[in-house]
């Protein structure tokens, strides 16, 4: 526990704020969100070292929650996916003159959002983490499976086309050694693929080449930036006291969303805009202009944010893309997350979770004086941007593992990603195939393994038998409410 | 045939390849599965997901059309002229990295990309090319000693 002061050595404290600074800035420009982001300064994050690493990786991760709402509010421009909801009341009170109200609160929000869930996580990831020392092969193959067909349900809007992208990503992680026997596939006798393909470089390519691309087709965003002054920042008692119990709904609910695997931020906020539509005292005003409509979803995302660490740090399980940078950062730096992660490097664990704390604390601090600085950086135009952004991907790429075969990967990462975002394919299901893949092959034979060759062995124990249950009634769900809506309207 | 029929076609040839090249890796028996297992088990998935994406595809499409009243047309051809230009522009500078060096060839990318995005002239570009290379190359190269082409 007293490793928690970790995080207040000077060294941490700097790596806090850039991470969190640097978020801001990913999450105010549209196009780059956190995963990309993240993925191109793992290079330097590497450098700095296990705690100081994953400390300005996390920094980014959250941040770039905080920043997303500042263009949402101001220009009508969501910085990323997760605060799309704010544009719908955000950018209302904006033009109604209370910017800095609804800057202010979102600010708040997070924050309130952000520290609850730092707690939760922190009472709840050492209990899922002992709980699940008693996993063995059988019980990670199952949840390895419940969370990509939960994430299939949940991404996109075609459950085929997030399934295909999931396989997809599994077929690429095979690529390389394979984790077992130590056989080499795929390779096609290209030196570079022998250790397998670089996920930074498949990030990156992803992420952050394939949004260059598509940038090039879409308008350019407006430039007109509401200005906002620092005495303007205070919201009136009114709205303060309206926005508590959409604030406390929306935390809430963001970290349970936030459990599960998917765009959780994003589903968080549209869950809390829905909630606070039918519950809110005000629910008439939502839609144009009503300060709960901003309160309530940057809750939720904030809480999401931080609920989605807890499959990482406590099973070493990703369930969305920056989550996956975040262990490949761990995994670059040594560091295995899990149920083992406690025991092993408990100021690794207590750090990243005190810089939470620290790094809420600051970005409400940053946020409210800087807010008009973050709004301008949203202006500055693609063609000065996104040139810089395709230089420092292929320098992520490259020093992954100095090797020019990873920049090819990048370069058709990103091609690839740009045609899957033409065909209407989201990138993100592929990257946590890539990174479950090898977990998913390594359990499932050693389970068999264990087994003797009986398949029964995958589900003798009741929690792989209960997590099978759900993965097998999550994929037929859909199916089933669909031909039960198709019967009901039939009755009508 | 929609786009998502080609799409769903594109997938199964991936997935059949994918198969095909898998055939050499031994699948062993159950209780020592080899190398050749999970690979045929995610091939036959993505081929049956294919099947099911072009079956569904139908319907999708239909909808689509109907709520567009057919008008789906999702990039304009013109606009999707220079991100190909800049695809082929990322190609060329992957296979020339090695030889001309990092400093060069990015600075040739990065004049490029801007005039492609919509940069007008030829002095801005210039110089935010020696901008982006110069300080990713003293802060990577020079301080984090990353060991750059």
């Amino acid at each position: 526990m007293s490793d928690l002061f970790v995080a207040l050595t000077p060294a941490n404290l700097l790596a806090c704020f850039v991470g969190t600074v640097l978020g801001t800035i990913v999450g105010v420009l549209p196009g780059l969100g956190p995963a990309g982001a993240m993925a191109l300064v793992l290079p330097l994050t590497i450098k700095l070292g296990p705690t100081a690493g994953l400390i300005m990786l996390a920094g980014i991760y959250y941040g770039a929650m905080y920043g997303g709402s500042t263009t949402s509010i101001l220009v009508n421009v969501p910085g990323e996916a997760a605060s799309v909801v704010t544009t719908i009341d955000g950018y209302r009170l904006a033009r109604k003159g209370r910017a800095g109200a609804a800057l202010a609160i979102a600010a708040i929000a997070s924050f309130v959002a952000g520290t609850f869930s730092v707690v939760a996580l922190q009472v709840a990831a050492p209990l899922v983490a002992r709980a699940a020392l008693a996993f063995g092969p059988a019980e990670y193959f199952a949840l390895g499976l419940l969370g990509l067909v939960l994430l299939a349900n949940l991404t996109g809007r075609s459950r085929a086309k997030s399934l295909a992208m999931v396989l997809l990503g599994v077929m690429l992680a095979t690529v390389g050694m394979d984790p077992l026997g130590g056989a080499v596939r795929f390779t096609f006798d290209l030196a570079g693929a022998q250790a397998g393909l670089s996920f930074v470089a498949v990030t990156t390519g992803l992420f952050g080449v394939a949004e260059v691309l598509a940038s090039m087709t879409e308008p350019e965003a407006a430039s007109a930036v509401a200005r906002v002054k620092f005495r303007e920042l205070y919201p009136s008692r009114e709205e303060l006291r309206r926005s508590v119990p959409p604030m406390l709904r929306g935390t809430v609910l963001g970290f349970l969303v936030g459990l599960m695997p998917g765009p959780a931020a994003t589903i968080a906020s549209f869950v809390s805009y829905g909630v606070e539509k039918k519950v809110s005292k005000h629910r008439a005003e939502l839609g144009s202009g009503a300060i709960e409509g901003v309160a309530g979803p940057e809750a939720a995302n904030n809480a999401a944010a931080g609920g989605g660490m807890i499959p990482l740090l406590s099973l070493g399980l990703p369930f969305t893309p920056s989550t996956a940078v975040l262990l490949s950062g761990m995994l670059l730096m040594s560091v295995t997350p899990g149920p083992f992660l406690l025991r092993d490097h408990p100021r690794v664990f207590w750090g990243v979770i005190g810089s939470f704390y620290v790094g809420n604390v600051m970005l409400l601090l940053l946020n409210l004086p800087l807010v008009g600085l973050f709004a301008r950086i949203a202006t500055i135009p693609p063609r000065y941007l996104m040139p810089a952004v395709l230089v420092l991907c292929a320098v992520a790429a490259y020093s992954d593992n100095n090797n020019i075969f990873d920049v090819w990967v990048m370069v058709a990462a990103g091609i690839a990603g740009w045609a899957m975002r033409a065909l209407d394919f989201s990138p993100a299901p592929l990257v946590l195939g890539l990174v479950l893949g090898p977990m998913l092959e390594r359990s499932l034979l050693q389970a068999l393994t264990i087994a003797r060759g009986d398949i029964g062995g995958l589900w003798a124990s009741w929690p792989a038998a209960g997590m099978l249950v759900a993965a097998a009634l999550a994929s037929v769900a859909p199916a089933v409410s669909a031909l039960v809506r198709r019967m009901s309207r039939r009755a009508v | 045939m929609g786009r998502d029929h080609w799409s769903a076609a594109g997938l199964a040839l991936l997935a059949i390849g994918y198969l095909l090249a898998g055939r050499r890796y031994p699948l062993d028996t159950l209780a020592t599965p080899g190398p050749g297992l999970v690979p045929l088990v995610a091939g036959v998935a993505l081929l049956a997901v294919a099947i099911w994406l072009f079956i569904t595809a139908n319907r999708a499409g239909l909808a689509d059309a109907a709520t567009t009243g057919g008008l789906i047309e999702p990039a304009p051809r013109r606009a999707a002229g220079r991100p190909l230009v800049l695809a082929a522009a990322l190609v060329i500078y992957a296979a020339v990295l090695p030889a001309l060096g990092f400093v060069v060839s990015s600075f040739a990318l990065v004049v490029v990309a801007s005039r492609l995005i919509g940069a007008a002239g030829w002095w801005r570009p210039t110089l935010l090319a020696l901008g982006v290379t110069g300080v990713s190359y003293l802060l990577f190269a020079r301080w984090l000693g990353v060991p750059l082409p």
